[in-house]
């Protein structure tokens, strides 16, 4: 009875307590969110740039730059030409005088025909241009849908090779090697070359590694979709975690 | 990598062993948060009484009414202890009679000083056992870690490709037996080292009190001598 009396409310006390500490723990302490937010920078930042499917030619293509860039703009109406006020004139006989009236008055029954006219022609052109803007909107939407699937794949690539990735000791910050990847419908890999050359071989050579090393990737199965971007593409290496 | 690992998964993954220290180290803890508790409510309530009590007894009472007060009481504290086992052992000997002065005093101060006794002992109850975990927890705690550890690189030997994430997790579960064990001792090492110093100073009053009721016995012993 003693002991009852004495030790069941420090016992709970000391209950609780466990359990408010097991509770901040549960509830408050995410010890690996954190961490992977600051000791774990990303290794390499690898961007697909898509190659457009007329840059295809011999000569190796600039490097474009990633796409949905065209925004759609509606063309800017022409400016209205002032048309020069002239109705001057000229008081040289009497006689003129009444013929020129009736010149400034066919003069000016013209003027407004052609203002007419050219009002007509600009509400015309605005109407076409607004259609032209929304045909392009839409395409720009149906462009964006696909830019994003397309994304979701280049994410895939992307960590893929990046855990295939090892790079050489020698590798510095600000080191870049641009790779042209080439895939089939499969997403199988048929060739990889250097377009930009790090300047360090080992790292070039680690770097075409990592893509050799992932040999297929996957690839979206819209072949409208791989063509625009998966055929070829370019693969930027750049090692952003290193201290020095 | 997977989700997050949340530090109760890192217990539920860990092996046997090292979740057998995890469980003792966490009863350990909560015992210990109990006496803890237990012991600060109970040294509290000491100083109180012997607070109460100083301050009863210097008001001028009639001792012997005091005594009479106190005798028949059951759950006596600490100090009115010291002073019935005192008090009592006098009037025994006086009442008896044919003992002298010195004797009386030799009985009292006997009979007072196991009553100090066993108050220390009843002020001192759970102490060692807050002693024992301060100093070992960390101990049985840095055990489990030394274990998980250990068999976590034994498991590394096997791989082919030993990776910092392959070792990672099963370091990190060991660990938490280290922080487990010192989340138990700290608490008692502070909780023993406190309660043993309210302890000293409560013995204190209570020594220089039955010094009191010495002195004070011993001139009642001796003018009740000299009256015969």
């Amino acid at each position: 009875m003693y002991l009852l009396r004495e030790y069941t409310f420090p016992l709970l006390l000391a209950v609780t307590l466990h359990g408010a500490a097991v509770f901040a723990l549960y509830s408050g302490w995410n010890p690996e969110q954190t961490r992977e937010n600051i000791i774990q920078p990303r290794a390499v930042v690898a961007n697909l740039l898509v190659l457009e499917p007329k840059a295809q030619a011999k000569p190796k293509p600039p490097p474009p730059k990633p796409a949905v860039q065209q925004q759609p703009k509606p063309a800017p109406a022409p400016a209205k030409p002032k048309p020069d006020p002239q109705i001057a004139e000229r008081k040289r006989a009497e006689e003129a005088a009444k013929r020129a009236a009736e010149e400034a008055q066919r003069e000016k029954a013209r003027k407004e025909a052609e203002r007419q006219e050219r009002l007509a022609r600009l509400s015309e052109l605005a109407q076409t241009s607004l259609d032209e803007a929304i045909a392009q909107e839409d395409a720009a939407l149906q462009a964006g849908t696909e830019e994003m699937v397309a994304q979701s794949y280049r994410l895939g690539i992307y960590e893929l090779v990046r855990q295939n990735w090892s790079r050489p000791p020698s590798a510095r910050n600000g080191m870049s090697a641009k790779l042209l990847v080439e895939l089939i419908p499969t997403g199988e890999l048929v060739a990889v070359s250097i377009v930009e050359s790090s300047g360090n071989a080992a790292f070039d050579r680690s770097a075409e590694q990592a893509v050799r090393q992932a040999r297929r990737f996957e690839v979206p199965e819209d072949n409208g979709v791989f063509e625009r971007h998966f055929r070829q593409f370019y693969f930027l290496f750049q090692p952003e975690d290193l201290l020095r | 990598m997977p989700e997050q690992l949340s530090i109760f998964e890192l217990i539920a993954n860990a092996s046997l062993l090292v979740q057998l220290v995890m469980a003792l180290l966490v009863l350990a803890s909560v015992v210990s948060w109990m006496m803890i508790f237990q012991r600060w409510f109970f040294l509290r309530r000491s100083l109180a009484e012997v607070d109460a009590f100083e301050d009863h007894f210097w008001s001028g009472i009639d001792l012997r009414k005091f005594y009479g007060e106190l005798e028949g009481d059951e759950g006596l504290n600490g100090i009115e202890n010291v002073f019935v086992s005192g008090f009592r052992e006098f009037t025994r000997l006086s009442d008896q009679g044919g003992a002298d002065a010195d004797a009386i005093m030799q009985g009292v101060q006997r009979a007072m000083r196991v009553a100090l006794t066993r108050e220390e002992a009843r002020l001192e109850t759970h102490l060692p056992f807050l002693a024992t975990v301060g100093s070992t927890s960390p101990y049985v705690g840095l055990f489990g870690t030394v274990w998980g550890i250990m068999n976590s690189f034994r498991s590394l030997a096997n791989m082919s490709q030993a990776t910092l994430a392959s070792v990672a997790p099963g370091i990190s579960e060991a660990l938490v037996a280290t922080a487990m064990g010192l989340f138990a001792a700290i608490p008692a090492v502070i909780g023993y080292n406190r309660f043993s110093a309210r302890v000293e100073g409560l013995m204190k009053r209570y020594e220089a009190f039955s010094d009191e009721l010495t002195t004070i016995l011993h001139r009642a012993a001796h003018s009740k001598a000299a009256e015969d």
